[in-house]
């Protein structure tokens, strides 16, 4: 933003007023509100029941799949499920995923040393949040059973 | 498996992604490079010998999808014994049919060779993959181009 402008001069305003011109981003401000109403209303220990439980049955259903390892082994984790398809490419995964209705992330996740010292060229992540049940990660294990078939 | 996606994975890919031919280094190759696609980390070293205006051998290594391994192993099969002229036109032709751009006329001679690659276009109906289908042949124009050997190429 500008202080005052003339022919023969410019003078701008402060940072960081002088890097905000324009109109402020309000409807994010009013989208963050709405947010915060949204998981105040949900109330923050049931959301961590939710994803904690959900989490669990996610561990539960994709370590039975064989050939599927997932990474990390902590008593705690969060609802995020990363793991390795045994001599599938995670791009291949996330490809017949997608084509199961079931969106993940796929590659090496910005994290290249990460991937390196696990030994992997990438991983398939799943991640679990308010808006997913177990019948999500049902679909998840679906589509994964169909992997196995197409890569067998 | 959905019918979309046996278009995509069919059984000339899985096998060439599973084993892919002329999967190796070559002694002395006259061109080599390398091509890297940074969003996926797939790499690919493509290395020819050129005997003249023909291609005596070539071979490539790297680690990649099923996509762009198999990709990479038939660009290989397809392209041994041919001329310089003959790899650009097949690539112009290829980049055309997993792209959807503009075809350019083939000639009679490398139809064959076209049909080997066919099972590969069904990535233009998964824009993202499309780059997995082409990142050797990207890598074997820039080991031409550089006319030297250790040019490397990104696409992403």
């Amino acid at each position: 933003m500008i202080l005052h402008v003339s022919f023969d001069h410019t003078e701008y305003q402060e940072p960081p007023h002088r890097f905000e011109a324009g109109t402020p981003d309000i409807a994010g401000a009013i989208g963050l509100g709405a947010a915060l109403d949204f998981i105040e209303a949900l109330g923050r220990e049931n959301i961590v029941q939710h994803e904690e439980a959900l989490t669990g049955y996610g561990v539960d259903r994709l370590s039975r799949i064989p050939g599927l390892r997932l990474l990390g082994a902590g008593q705690r984790r969060l609802g995020i499920l990363s793991f390795d398809l045994e001599g599938v490419h995670p791009h291949d995964v996330a490809t017949v995923l997608d084509q199961h209705q079931v969106a993940v992330r796929a590659g090496h996740h910005c994290a290249q040393p990460l991937m390196e010292s696990l030994g992997l060229t990438g991983t398939t992540r799943a991640s679990l949040g308010v808006y997913n049940d177990e019948s999500d990660i049902d679909a998840l294990v679906e589509a994964l059973e169909a992997t196995r078939e197409i890569f067998r | 498996m959905t019918m979309d996606l046996r278009e995509l994975y069919q059984d000339i890919i899985l096998d060439h992604g599973r084993h892919p031919r002329n999967f190796r280094a070559l002694d002395n190759p006259t061109h080599f490079a390398q091509g890297h696609n940074p969003l996926c980390g797939d790499r690919v070293t493509v290395y020819l010998t050129l005997d003249g205006d023909h291609i005596a051998d070539v071979s490539f290594q790297g680690r990649g999808c099923a996509i762009s391994t198999a990709a990479a192993s038939l660009m290989t099969e397809v392209l041994k014994g041919k001329t310089l002229a003959d790899a650009r036109a097949l690539f112009a032709h290829f980049h055309a049919r997993v792209t959807g751009g503009a075809e350019a006329a083939l000639p009679e001679t490398l139809e064959e060779e076209m049909e080997r690659l066919e099972p590969l276009t069904g990535v233009k109906a998964y824009p993202a993959r499309v780059k997995c289908a082409t990142l050797s042949w990207h890598a074997l124009e820039a080991a031409l181009k550089g006319g030297g050997p250790g040019v490397a190429v990104k696409t992403e």
